[in-house]
């Protein structure tokens, strides 16, 4: 029975059930709403820890959901008669493998803190519930999907619903934001799209040849488009003087590199890289506290998802030329952001620079490519998305009460505010990297990888980990030590209800730190497969 | 033979963390219930400690090593395990003990703090992760409780965290020693890659750098990665240069100090280098840069010690100072006297620590200038106080000075006269900065106290762990007697590897007592007797004394030299991020808007426009066909 059931579309499609049934609910329902949404948010969370489950760590991709959605006919007319059919066929493809799973459980997750920490959302409650649940939906499904223009379909949605999220429930300065926003990731879209029309037109061709038949297909395929990459008898790979003069599909060297470093460009302001990143000081400044949860836990990992999966696996032998460029940026990340971060004088900004600190050392351990190294990569996804999460959790209660997060007029929270206290300088150290949390273990393996090929590098990474002691120390015992400030007092600790995303978060981050095989497990073949593949191309 | 008790060691760090669970779910609630489970925990793991260490102590039971994966895949694979030899016996032993004394003491020294639960989750933590550092099996999971020890002691500096100074000591102690340990992580990311089989076991460092088959890793690597563990255990230990957070962490409750900053986190920089003793002993260059630092730092600390004023940071000092000598007895290639230091010193700097402590938590000031007369007012704080000093300015037959002699002795054995003078000065001047502490703080008169007669004596609860550290820091040496041939701990410590060294018989000892003793007779001629002028020194050397007084200008430098560049820099990044990157995305959008103004404008339905531009368009397009046969 488990085989016929559609798995993974009821898991990315949960919450758009959840928004049908918001539809229904009368807008004064305050409690139903928030009900219904939490509950739409918390499905794809059991189903992902019940995939997280059933999932065998052996087999390559499972799950897997393919029918062709739509065949787009094209001219038949300019071919010659022998052609059977000739059309662009769309699929619905959707698979797991070890690389997607710690992504859709971690956004799965998230989406359910975040559903939990949208109780301070006080106005259009109920049409702030269903663009959360469509933002939802598009960020399981962009992990999920094998079809270009699937992903790409996915990868907008969000896009949308983040605009909407930002432009009407964000603070101040919100519509700015959200343009921003738009303007800067739509950009990103173009370009993205770009390089996946050129990758179908060229790699995504087919010629099915049967005894009476012959099929010319374009698809948007993943698994099509990259064996044509790989196979040096496709289409794809023969130069044209090889063909008889004419091969309107051969990719040259030179067109791989402009499409390899189109999609670095595209999932590069996602992620993402300096000097692309100013649009996302914005959002986390302006946007609602769920919605930076989900944004910098979740939304930013489909930039590093992005660039491993479309551009370093299709252009492995571009990716290994790239690694030295691609490990500097990464440095370049760290710095920068660490000591950016170290001048703000905003909690917000300081944690937004944190997470462009933090996705540099995402990008050092893709560079490395090794299996210790690409396996550090996948890990500080999750370990950075769980952790900043709860740190804008925090920031947020914290603004809730205090009405800012301007480290100038905050400090001594630890007496009124303990718990809070606590939990922001646990969130403090994981994000600095103390053992025993998640933040760690996704360094260490990162920078244990890159060492192997790139020892500078690495060792002036490291070095920034002093730096990102200093701005974390810096604004965290800003927050929480020295005198309380005035009216301080009065200031109530956390209520239950915040109190079970902040424990579940943390509780997450520590079981990834000390038990890490509990995600390494599940990656380690997929890791294996994708170094095999960057490998073979290199 | 065979071992019992050695395979439930991995209990030991188990019982501390057991109450530390405990303590932190239970919140603050209970306060007597979390003394007594914290203490019964300590108590537990010291216990268990000594079944394991009399197990050894005849010196021939074997090694016991268990590990597991902690990160294991086709390709690679982190293990975290725990090795119990005799010389992690006897550490898990020193620490449990101090930890189980320091908790009783802190029963009454904190007593009335509101959140004395919290403390004592904290040095449950604390215990813990020293214990578990103490037994790591590799050096990845020693540098995982390497910095978790580094953040309890960040806690509990800030302990009382609306103090400014304690806030700006505890982010200083945790940066200061993350450099260290940013040294430290390099050196395992080295170790993984150029060891064969990705091992970093301590077994198989050793037996890789053993002599025989150094071929394995180049020369100027091994001196690369000796240097930069030591640089992970300067952080640590306190050594010049980055020494600068320890005195700080003296704005830390005083048990802390006593515990942490004195006999068990800090000596962690020597029980490290003595766990990968075999790189060090692989590179002379690496040996003699510990041996320089070690020295100079004990010299160097001892110097400032002579002139603070305030009683914590002059213990303080001393501890920097005592962790130098240790240094450079691992320098000098003496294990033994390194490892036979930490131990004695590990008691007599705790006992002082917590008469320190005892002395605080009674006059209610740190300042040595405004205590006197204490000697008669509290007998028990000053006895032992006195065994302590004793004990740490090298009077025979104090534990002191005979791990002190061991390590003089290997130095000048070792061919190294100048550093064997520098350890002597250093001895001199600990006497000194000893006995003159010691006059102000329980000699002389009480002037500054008034109600003079009444005791001040702290209650039992902080007095009886004075009295049980009073005794292994008088007795200790008494474990490694010169005359019954050197090299007994040696051995034991070492097994067959061990190789007899030096002796250097009476000279040694005669040479460092009569130091010792010239130091603290100037102390008392100063400060007791009024022979000597206490303002003669700064009478003459002005320049000298400020410059002990502001402690070297070492933290003044640093504050310009690394701090300020470091805040310029971000403070330019911030303006390259505003304005040349920002500024870039505001041309791109600005000029954006500027074409769909541009283009707007010229919608405007005049048929004389539309004829002009079609006209220049017309030109353009001529211009640059024709353009084309000359170019």
């Amino acid at each position: 029975m488990a085989e016929t059931i559609p798995w993974l579309t009821l898991l990315v499609f949960t919450p758009i059930l959840g928004v049908c049934v918001l539809l229904l609910v009368p807008r004064r329902q305050t409690r139903l709403l928030r009900l219904t949404a939490v509950v739409s948010a918390l499905l794809p969370f059991m189903l992902s820890l019940w995939l997280f489950g059933q999932y065998d760590a052996a087999t390559a991709d499972q799950f897997r959901e393919q029918t062709a959605w739509m065949d787009v006919a094209l001219n038949r007319e300019a071919l010659n008669g022998s052609v059977t059919s000739f059309i662009y066929q769309f699929q619905y493809d959707l698979a797991i493998d070890g690389l997607s799973l710690p992504l859709v459980m971690l956004a799965a997750f998230i989406g359910c803190m975040a559903a939990l920490a949208s109780v301070n959302i006080r106005k259009r409650r109920k049409s702030y519930y269903v663009w959360f649940l469509l933002l939802e939906t598009g960020m399981l499904g962009v992990f999920l999907a094998r079809d270009l223009l699937l992903f790409f379909l996915f990868f907008e949605l969000t896009l949308v619903a983040m605009f909407f999220l930002i432009a009407i429930w964000g603070y101040f300065d919100r519509e700015k934001a959200a343009n921003t926003f738009l303007i800067y990731n739509g950009l990103g879209s173009a370009v993205m799209l770009f390089a996946f029309i050129l990758l179908i037109y060229t790699a995504g061709f087919q010629a099915v040849e049967s005894a009476d038949r012959v099929e010319l297909v374009y698809s948007g395929n993943y698994d099509i488009i990259a064996a044509n990459l790989l196979n040096p008898e496709a289409y794809v790979n023969l130069a044209p003087n090889l063909m008889g003069g004419d091969n309107p599909f051969y990719l040259s060297g030179e067109m791989k590199w402009v499409v390899f470093i189109l999609l670095l460009v595209a999932f590069g302001i996602k992620l993402p890289v300096m000097p692309l990143h100013t649009w996302m000081l914005h959002v986390h400044k302006e946007a609602p506290v769920p919605v930076v949860m989900i944004h910098s836990g979740v939304l930013l990992k489909m930039g590093a998802y992005g660039v491993l999966r479309f551009g370093m696996l299709l252009f492995p032998a571009e990716a290994r030329e790239a690694a030295a460029v691609i490990a500097w940026l990464g440095l370049a990340n760290i710095m920068c952001g660490a000591l950016l971060a170290l001048r703000q004088q905003d909690l917000k900004l300081v944690l937004a620079y944190s997470s462009l600190s933090h996705m540099g050392i995402v990008l050092l351990g893709l560079a490395s490519f090794n299996e210790i190294g690409v396996q550090g990569a996948v890990f500080q996804l999750v370990s950075h998305g769980l952790i900043s999460a709860l740190l804008f959790l925090i920031a947020g209660s914290i603004q809730e009460r205090t009405g800012t997060t301007e480290l100038a007029r905050l400090g001594g929270l630890s007496r009124s505010m303990p718990f809070i206290s606590g939990v922001l300088l646990a969130a403090g150290l994981a994000s600095l990297g103390m053992p025993g949390l998640s933040g760690f273990v996704g360094e260490l393996l990162s920078f244990l990888g890159l060492f192997e090929s790139m020892k500078a590098v690495t060792v002036l990474a490291a070095a920034g980990m002093v730096i990102t002691a200093a701005y974390v120390l810096r604004s965290v015992l800003g927050i929480t030590f020295g005198p309380l400030r005035e009216n301080g007092e009065e200031l109530k600790d956390a209520r239950l209800i915040e109190a079970v995303p902040m424990i579940a978060l943390l509780a997450f981050i520590i079981l990834l730190g000390l038990y890490p095989s509990v995600l390494n497990g599940t990656t380690a073949d997929s890791v294996q497969e994708i170094l095999s593949q960057l490998r073979a191309g290199g | 033979m065979d071992t019992v008790y050695s395979h439930y060691a991995w209990l030991i760090p188990i019982f501390p963390l057991g109450a530390f669970l405990i303590l932190a779910a239970a919140g603050r609630g209970m306060r007597t219930a979390g003394i007594v489970t914290a203490m019964a925990a300590s108590l537990a793991s010291f216990l268990l400690s000594m079944l394991v260490l009399v197990e050894r102590l005849d010196g021939r039971a074997a090694e016991y090593n268990a590990s597991y994966d902690w990160i294991a895949t086709r390709g690679f694979q982190l293990t975290i395990g725990f090795d119990v030899t005799n010389l992690t016996a006897v550490m898990l032993a020193m620490v449990s003990l101090i930890s189980f004394l320091v908790c009783m003491y802190s029963a009454g020294y904190m007593k009335n703090d509101e959140r004395i639960t919290v403390f004592y989750a904290y040095i449950s933590l604390f215990t813990f992760s020293m214990l578990g550092l103490v037994l790591a099996d590799n050096l990845l999971m020693l540098y995982m409780f390497w910095e978790l020890v580094g953040v309890c002691s960040f806690l509990l500096i800030g302990f009382w965290y609306a103090k400014p100074a304690a806030k700006a000591a505890a982010k200083k102690a945790f940066l200061v020693t993350r450099v260290g340990d940013v040294g430290l992580l390099i050196a395992v990311l080295m170790l993984f890659w150029y060891m064969p089989e990705h091992e970093l076991s301590f077994s198989a460092i050793q037996n890789v750098f053993n002599e025989g088959q150094s071929g394995l890793i180049a020369q100027g690597i091994t001196t690369v990665i000796a240097l930069l563990i030591f640089a992970g255990a300067a952080g640590k230990s306190g050594q010049f240069p980055l020494h600068v957070w320890l005195p700080d962490a003296m704005e830390g409750p005083t048990p802390i100090s006593a515990l942490i900053h004195a006999a068990t986190m800090v000596a962690a920089g020597v029980f490290l280098i003595a766990r990968t003793y075999s790189i060090f002993e692989a590179s002379a260059a690496a040996m003699e840069t510990v041996a320089i630092i070690g020295a100079f730092t004990a010299l160097f600390a001892a110097s400032i010690a002579l002139v603070q004023k305030d009683l914590k940071r002059i213990l303080a000092y001393s501890a920097i100072s005592q962790l130098g000598f240790m240094m450079l007895a691992l320098g000098a290639g003496s294990l033994t006297g390194g490892i036979f230091h930490l131990l004695t010193h590990a008691f007599f700097q705790a006992l002082l620590f917590l008469g320190a402590g005892s002395v605080i938590h009674a006059v209610h000031t740190r300042n040595i200038h405004e205590m006197g007369g204490l000697g008669r007012r509290m007998r028990v704080t000053a006895f032992t106080f006195a065994i302590g000093a004793l004990a740490l300015a090298g009077i025979p037959p104090l534990s002191g000075f005979w791990s002190k002699d061991a390590i003089l002795a290997a130095v000048l054995d070792k061919g190294h006269p100048l550093l064997f003078a520098a350890g002597l000065a250093a001895s001199l001047l600990t006497a000194m900065y000893m006995s003159r502490l010691f006059i102000l703080v329980f000699g002389g008169k009480s002037g500054a106290q008034p109600g003079s007669r009444k005791s001040l004596e702290s209650p039992l609860i902080m007095t009886v762990p004075l009295i049980i550290l009073a005794v292994p820091a008088a007795l200790l040496g008494l474990v490694e007697l010169p005359w019954e041939g050197w090299g007994r701990l040696g051995s034991w410590l070492l097994g067959s590897g061990y190789s007899p060294q030096h002796d250097s018989g009476a000279e040694v000892m005669i040479m460092s007592t009569a130091v010792a003793a010239l130091g603290l007779y100037i102390g008392w001629l100063v400060y007791g007797k009024g022979m000597i002028s206490r303002s003669a020194a700064a009478a003459r050397l002005p320049w000298l004394v400020n410059l002990l007084d502001n402690k070297y200008y070492i933290d003044e430098l640093y504050h310009y030299c690394i701090v300020r560049p470091v805040l310029g820099l971000g403070t330019l990044l911030v303006l390259i991020d505003r304005y040349v990157v920002g500024g870039a995305v505001r041309l791109a959008g600005g000029l954006a808007m500027l074409a769909g103004r541009a283009g707007t404008r010229m919608q405007n339905g005049q048929v004389q426009t539309y004829g002009l531009l079609a006209v220049a368009g017309l030109v353009v397009l001529i211009v640059a066909v024709a353009g084309r046969r000359f170019w």
